[in-house]
This record gives C-alpha cells, structure tokens and sequence, in this order.
C-alpha cells in the first residue's frame, strides 16, 4: 500500500450513525485518491480501530502472483477477483475480533461472502501446476479469515470480494470490540477497473 | 466545533502516516508451550528450538513481500545488538520462501540474527500464526509470553525492558 500525495480527501465522508439491532456505531469513512495512481483508498475509522481498503488493479495482482508461480489462467482468474490491499489496525484500548467469513458483499441486491484464505486454499489445492511455495505465499499475503488484535496489533494483508473490475458493492462489516458486536457498512466500495484514469496534476 | 474536527482529522492523518508500526506487546496470561521445531538457516545450519531452553528467545514471525516485515528489520537489528551480548536470542523465522528470496532481501537489509526457513509454514502454523509479522517472545522454561501482531520498533526502551525483565525472573 502506498503513501502517495492525495490529490482529493473527500469531505463527504460519511460521518454518520449507523443503527443496527443492539448496537450504535459512529462511523467515520473517508475516501481518498491516490494522485499519481488514481486508485481509491476507503478508510473506516471507530474508536481507534481502523480499515483502510485500497484498490489494487488487475495487472498489479496478475503481477503479483504470476512472480509468485501461478499460471497465467490462474493469476487471471485471482487479477479478476476484486483484491484490495488492506490495513487493519487496533489503535484504541480494546480488544478487538474479526471473522471475514461474517462479513457480507452487497452487490446488486445480492449478498455474498469475501474470497477469504481457506477458499482460495481449497481451490487450488488440486492443481498440481501450482508450486507450493505459490499456493503457500497466496495464503499468506491475504488477511487472516479470524484474528485477534489486542491494542497496538494489527495486519496489512489482501482481501478479495469476488467481483469483476469496475463492479461497485458494499461491504457489510462486524467486529468484536472487547467482546461486544460491532456493526457497520462501507457504502459504494468500487472493485478497480482494468484501467484507472489518473488524475490531472 | 470545525476547530474540533479539523484537529480530529489531523490526527487521523497522522495516524495513516504511522502505519507500519504497531505499539506494546502483549502479555499471554495462559503462557502457553512454544511448540518445538528444527529448522535450517540460509546457510543450512540446523536450529533446535528446543536446544535453546534456558535463554529468552524472540522469534519472529515474516516474508520478504511483507512490508511491515520489512519495516521493523532495522529495529529488530539494533535490538539485536544490544540483546546479544546479554544471552537473550533472536531469530527470525521466514515463511514460505527459499534462500533466494532472503539473500535478495539481505543484501539490502543486512542482519546479523539467525534467518531460518520454514518453507512449508508448518511452524507457523503450529506456532498459531495468523498474519504477518508476528513476534513471540518465550521465556527460560520455553513458554510464550509475549506476542507481538504487526511490525514493532524492537529497540524501543519500553519494549527492551519488558523483554531483559523476563531473564530476571528466578
């Protein structure tokens, strides 16, 4: 994830109160985009714990995997499946727990899981023309699927939601902060498109 | 209140600026059992974790693609050279790479501690590694006490003491 200039912070961030049965959530969202990249950046803050989700285009995950020693129809199928890079952090004074696997796609009406490690790991397990230490660095380089963060722990890592470039969904989030649930949606999250239009300087 | 709020960004900027370190280490109240495990350096020497009974032991958990991995090496480094001396031992285990991928990586982030590889991630596995970096920090009798998830700044003074604090206990 880089820490390119910004060329716009986007004020209408949703600052919002979120209501969910049994529980309130100020949400802080922000987006940004990347000045040189043109890439969005989504960033969900409450309480110190951050996400912040950055696009990552096709070719950088056709890249990525491809020097790692998947084959081109598989480095096409994962470029093709909506990656973001990803930073979560637990900068407040709880503890914080997260299962991607609760978490939901919101694409059209239709609701989905996240692509999370062990689908991945399960998809591929077979394929005798991927070289372990291939399979082994794709699982690593994803967001754990279940984690704890005590203050001052967190995880860069990739999370994958499953949709074509360009396509735009929500992402319907929960987290336990010091035991209790914690809801949210991050609205209008955009897949990165095969070809980003960068910003005029 | 815009007063407010514009300092509430502010901070919430600079917190994106410090993004690749994490603060504290967290104390594991049930200290459970380091699991064993033999694994090679880059130079193909055998390490027992077991041989090390007897000594503190930080073992770090990362890859080379990993920036926070990354990020916390130089610190690791300099934590390094003030902990060696002391008896307290460092290793860093990497998951899922060969040599090739280390000596690239060493040759612009030189370290000194032993770099072992666990090419098949079993260790970190059993050693209930989720993401990347993650430190343990195990005691004389071979327990996790501490543990670290996300990178650090190793020679940071707070850290320093907690971990020179555990040789001191009898």
């Amino acid at each position: 994830m880089s820490k390119e200039p910004l060329n716009k912070l986007c004020l209408s961030c949703l600052a919002g109160l979120l209501i969910f049965p049994g529980t309130a959530v100020m949400a802080e969202i922000t987006v940004e985009v990347g000045k040189n990249t043109g890439l969005k950046t989504w960033k969900w803050t409450h309480e110190g714990v951050s996400l912040r989700l950055v696009q990552r285009l096709p070719d950088q995950t056709r890249a990525y995997v491809m020097a790692k020693g998947f084959p081109r129809d598989a480095a096409d199928e994962l470029a093709t499946s909506c990656f973001f890079g990803s930073m979560f952090r637990n900068d407040g004074n709880l503890p914080l727990d997260f299962d991607l696997r609760q978490w939901k796609v919101v694409h059209n009406g239709r609701e989905t899981g996240m692509k999370v490690r062990e689908l991945w790991k399960q998809k591929f397990r077979e394929r005798k023309d991927i070289p372990a230490p291939a399979r082994i660095g794709l699982n690593w380089s994803l967001m754990p699927t279940v984690q704890h963060f005590e203050p001052g722990d967190y995880n860069w890592g990739m999370t994958v939601y499953g949709l074509p470039p360009g396509e735009t969904f929500d992402l319907h989030l929960k987290v336990m902060l010091d035991g209790k649930p914690l809801e949210t949606v991050i609205p209008g999250l955009q897949c990165a498109p095969e070809v980003v239009e960068k910003p005029a300087s | 209140m815009k007063k407010i709020f514009c300092i509430l960004l502010l901070f919430l900027l600079l917190q994106g600026q410090l993004g690749a370190t994490g603060r504290g280490l967290t104390l594991l109240k049930d200290k459970p059992a380091a699991p064993d495990f033999n694994l090679k350096d880059v130079d193909g020497n055998s390490y027992r974790f077991s041989d090390l009974k007897g000594r503190v032991v930080i073992v770090n958990f990362w890859a080379t693609w990993c920036p926070p991995c990354r990020a916390e090496m130089p610190s690791m480094q300099r934590a390094w050279e003030q902990l060696r001396e002391e008896g307290i031992m460092m290793l860093a285990v990497d998951v899922g790479e060969d040599e090739d991928a280390i000596f690239e990586f060493t040759a612009s982030y030189p370290v000194e501690f032993p770099i072992l590889l666990d090419t098949e991630s079993s260790v970190s596995e059993a050693w209930e590694v989720r993401g990347l970096p993650t430190t343990f920090v195990v005691d004389q009798w071979g327990r996790k006490v501490y543990r670290a998830v996300g990178g650090r700044e190793w020679d940071a003074p707070e850290l320093l003491k907690k971990i020179r604090e555990l040789k001191e206990v009898p």
